[in-house]
């Protein structure tokens, strides 16, 4: 009974020209109460935070404690 | 990250405080404060710093019982009426004569209360009879302010464990058992003392929108306060006292009348007239509400579209930065002006709080539950109407009175054969290679709770959720699959949200009669104040299913008049004002 | 396993993220700095402050909020002059976040400050603290040229709660523009002279409503029964906002004189405005009031019928 790959639309986007994963900072991981966000190495070997779990309570601490302005919450599509 | 590992570790500390939201921070920092030699531990399932009910902030306290706008006496009264009488008044007048303390004590945390040019707190009228609600302008430092203090204060903070079960012996609480959240190892806290602050059950009913967390609570809020609680044989009362709240539809944030109210807006049918009282959230009010929207006169709205520029301009600034600030982005998605259109409103999915209802772990006025050494407060016990100041109030109380329980107490023996049967009940879904995913469960759990335990209460659906909810059950006892360590702390809450649901289940049908409003809106019972007028504890029986038991309401210390005490009543069922 | 607590490491430690060549590693050293909660970090955070990157000189601006006191009200005075706005907005804020009142004294220099926006944000941030040494330059900058300015200094001389500043509030209460008569109005609560009240019923008579408004509601603190003519002058106000607040004093002074006025305004349309006057005639209860009340016992207004029964029961009760 394999598992699907049901594709959702994520709210949280990241910057990632923006994004400063590389140096070391993980605020937005570490500030998520539902722990949806991690960090991703992208091809070219940087680091940069995504939304891997769409389980959001669109309640903004990413966006409002990233130190470069890189995390935009949006609405779920659900209820936007 | 995510993989799954195998560990346990154990430590020891005087006193564990599970959750690090609102009441919890406040319990940790006052235990040390009474007690600096004691080792306090404090734990939650996501990160202190912005964890809880109030992640993003608060845009005010709405029940302030500040001298000369309010007495404790008036507080008091009023929360008993509120909720039909059915009220142990002790905890709530404590809390009433101690919370300026505590606003004071916050101020000088860093978080501002909104104050007048002469530097005095700026209380808004919103009750006729007492003064409550104080803005904070500055809310969205609350968070901030308390993890400053619980560093200064040097508390041990543990983040991402989520605690599972608690451990008990000798008659007493001994710890808790933990869960890493992102690699399913385990930590047992041995405790002489332990304070649970783990918010509500903001995950029992499913909003209309369908999105498992577009919750009005805070997702991560899904109970296990209660299930602990209640595997640890600990009475938790009134659990059929719904939390239902009057909410922003869709969005399914609150629509802070209480904000709007002081400056004119108030909540009005699709006539643009006001059909309920906008002072508080009550049973009462949510009967009204849920008989306007189904009775052919809604939508139901926020109007705010017949105030001054300037005053929509004012709520827009406190509504669009503080508590939840993603509501300004969708008034502006979908192109809403205050200035030019209503706000649609509805009814939220239901859950248990105290924050807004009455139920919840049952706690006397030092916030003790009914195991010794287990304290509760907050969101999850049982204190009505206690809303975030409440939440700061009684952590204090349990933290203050933990810190005087652990002098000469050594730490309680409990059974090992506990641990290891804890580690296989959570750790079953990493064993299958196949199966159901925790949000499958979680769905399904979630949509019977709408489907048949959603008031207006009918015997004959709450009978068939039980056994609906026990195929789940099974499923998922047998059948739960996860692939990682985040997907296991979804399995654990999808087993507590089922607990929960059995609660609910369980609880309105062991009361036979109606009351609360539509919180506990059973069709086939009238209110029966004969049998009735008394709480309900539910515990844990002997067969491992809820018990019940009847509870007399302590004798009142703030005497109510006859006349008074149905005042909300009263008010509602008279026949030239009910509902065509 | 991973560290299991959150640890207290060493303040210099964590600062020597702050030489570090890349902005995005001083940015995380500072906020573990702030995160510390250790007052030995503000040196640091101090420096931080003049950091080449706009990016660590906010965060660093943001930092100083954990912590209190004259250092770091000083770096963010400095910061309050950066270069970069986010820089400044940043610094601004956590000005207003201190609460020790010794903070006062690395602001009270800049109280004169030509820079307005500098010396906006030091009013706000000293406001809070309360120092007496404040009140010369906040009166001096009642007549300062920016409207914004003149708001906050009134608001810190409100403050300071002194009889000697009645003066200047009360020209503040005249001045050219309608938000600072507001503050001004409002800041004159604390006190119940004469000039004062002067002041508050002359403004009734104000051209902006919410300047009426905020005049009507302040009488309820400092008004006493000489002031209830005034008050009930407004009561046929333009505004329902304005007429709402003088209903909501006239009831504080405990105006039975005016119940009867207040009584016929039971008629009007306006929501909000019939459910204060119930309210009021119950606080007030008059029993000649009652024939106003009776008719609204069950209006479709839930707030107003409330009221209107509450109201009933009291001014029977009164008379009983």
């Amino acid at each position: 009974m394999p598992l699907s790959q049901t594709a959702t639309m994520v709210p949280v986007t990241v910057n990632k020209d923006l994004c400063i994963a590389d140096k070391g900072c993980t605020v937005c991981v570490d500030v998520c109460p539902l722990d949806v966000l991690r960090i991703a190495v992208t091809d070219d070997g940087t680091k940069t935070a995504y939304m891997k779990y769409d389980e959001c309570w669109y309640c903004m601490p990413c966006e409002a404690d990233c130190p470069t302005g890189a995390v935009t919450v949006n609405l779920p599509y659900l209820l936007k | 990250m995510d993989e799954i590992l195998d560990g346990l570790t154990q430590i020891d500390c005087d006193i564990l405080v599970i959750g690090g939201g609102t009441a919890g921070p406040m319990a940790a920092l006052k235990a040390k404060k009474k007690n600096p030699e004691a080792n306090v531990v404090l734990l939650d399932k996501a990160n202190v710093k912005r964890s809880g009910a109030i992640s993003m902030g608060m845009d005010g306290l709405n029940n302030s019982v500040i001298p000369g706008y309010a007495t404790p006496e008036q507080y008091t009264k009023e929360i008993t009426i509120a909720n039909d009488g059915i009220c142990d008044q002790a905890a709530v007048y404590r809390y009433a004569e101690e919370c300026y303390g505590i606003i004071k004590e916050l101020d000088s945390f860093g978080i501002r209360f909104q104050k007048d040019q002469n530097g005095e707190y700026d209380v808004k009228k919103v009750h006729h009879i007492g003064t409550y609600v104080l803005p904070m302008p500055n809310g969205d430092t609350v968070k901030k302010a308390l993890y400053r203090q619980l560093r200064k204060a040097r508390i041990n903070i543990v983040n991402r464990y989520m605690a599972t079960r608690l451990l008990t012996g000798e008659g007493r609480v001994a710890g808790a058992i933990c869960v890493n959240t992102r690699t399913a190892e385990f930590l047992v806290v041995r405790a002489k003392a332990v304070i649970m602050g783990l918010g509500a059950a903001g995950r029992l009913g499913l909003p209309t929108s369908g999105y498992l967390y577009g919750t009005y609570e805070n997702a991560s809020n899904s109970g296990e306060g209660y299930a602990m609680a209640f595997h640890a044989g600990a009475g938790l009362a009134n659990l059929e006292c719904y939390q239902i709240n009057p909410l922003i539809k869709d969005y399914n944030g609150p629509a802070c009348a209480y904000v709007a109210g002081p400056l004119g807006g108030y909540t009005a049918n699709a006539a643009g007239e006001r059909f309920i009282e906008c002072d508080y959230w009550s049973g009462q009010m949510m009967q009204e509400f849920y008989d306007e929207l189904q009775g052919g006169k809604g939508p139901v709205f926020l109007k705010l579209d017949h105030l001054a520029e300037e005053t929509v301009a004012e709520i827009e600034r406190v509504l669009h930065i503080v508590e939840r600030p993603t509501r300004g982005h969708f008034h502006a998605g979908r192109g809403t002006d205050y200035r030019k259109t209503m706000i649609e409103m509805h009814i939220s999915e239901i859950g248990f709080c105290s924050g807004h209802s009455a139920s919840g772990v049952f706690v006397d006025e030092n916030a003790r539950t009914t195991i010794a050494g287990l304290y509760a407060a907050g969101d999850m016990a049982n204190v009505p109407h206690n809303y975030m100041l409440g939440a700061f109030t009684h952590g204090a109380f349990a933290g203050e009175d933990a810190a005087d329980y652990i002098k000469d107490m050594d730490f309680a023996e409990f059974d090992h054969a506990e641990v290891e049967a804890e580690r296989i009940r959570v750790l079953a879904p990493t064993k299958r290679d196949d199966g159901i995913p925790p949000n499958q469960i979680e769905y399904k759990t979630r949509r019977l709770v709408n489907d048949y335990l959603q008031p207006p209460k009918v015997t004959a659906k709450m009978q068939l959720a039980q056994k609906r909810f026990a195929e789940v059950r099974e499923d998922m006892e047998q059948g739960m699959y996860v692939r990682d360590a985040h997907e296991l702390m979804r399995a654990l809450e999808a087993s507590t949200i089922l607990d929960c649901a059995d609660m609910a289940a369980a609880a309105s049908l062991y009361r036979t009669e109606s009351r609360w409003g539509l919180y506990h809106n059973r069709v086939e019972y009238e209110r029966d104040d004969e049998n009735w007028f008394c709480h309900t504890i539910l515990t844990k029986g002997a067969d491992g299913q809820p018990a019940h038991a009847k509870k007399a309401v302590q004798p009142y210390v703030v005497d109510i008049a006859d006349e008074e005490k149905d005042a909300y009543y009263n008010q509602r069922v008279d026949p030239s004002v009910a509902a065509e | 396993m991973s560290a299991l607590f959150e640890e207290f490491d060493d303040i210099a430690d964590l600062a020597l993220g702050l030489d570090d060549p890349s902005s995005g590693t001083r940015i995380m050293a500072v906020i573990d700095l702030a995160d510390s909660a250790d007052p030995a970090a503000i040196p640091y955070l101090t420096l931080a402050i003049s950091d080449p990157d706009a990016g660590v000189r906010r965060q660093a601006a943001l930092a100083l909020t954990s912590f209190d006191g004259p250092q770091t009200a000083g770096a963010l005075v400095i910061a309050l002059s950066d270069s970069d706005p986010a820089v400044r907005e940043a610094a601004a804020i956590s000005l207003t976040e201190l609460k020790d009142p010794e903070a006062g004294n690395a602001i009270l220099p800049h109280l004169g400050d030509t820079d307005e926006f500098k010396l906006l944000s030091c009013f706000a941030g000293i406001k809070e603290l309360r120092r007496a040494e404040a009140m010369v330059p906040a009166i001096a900058a009642l007549s300062h040229s920016s409207a914004v300015v003149r708001v906050q200094a009134v608001g810190v001389v409100g403050w300071l709660q002194d009889e000697a500043s009645l003066l200047p509030l009360c020209d503040a209460a005249d001045d050219d523009d309608p938000a600072v008569r507001r503050a001004a109005l409002a800041a004159l609560g604390f006190s119940k002279s004469d000039t004062a009240q002067k002041a508050l019923m002359d403004a009734l008579r104000d051209p902006e409503w919410l300047v009426r408004e905020a005049a009507a509601e302040t009488l309820a603190k400092s008004g006493s029964p000489s002031c209830v003519p005034a008050l009930r002058s407004v009561l046929t106000d333009d505004f329902w906002q304005v007429r709402l607040k003088a209903v909501r004093s006239l009831g504080k002074l405990g105006a039975t004189e005016a119940a009867m006025q207040i009584g016929a305004m039971m008629e009007l349309n306006l929501p909000n405005l019939r459910k204060e006057c119930a309210a009021v005639l119950g606080e007030l209860a008059v029993p000649q009031t009652r024939i106003f009340l009776m008719p609204f016992e069950d209006d479709t207004d839930p707030d107003v019928r409330k009221n209107v029964r509450w109201a009933l029961g009291r001014i029977d009760k009164t008379a009983a």
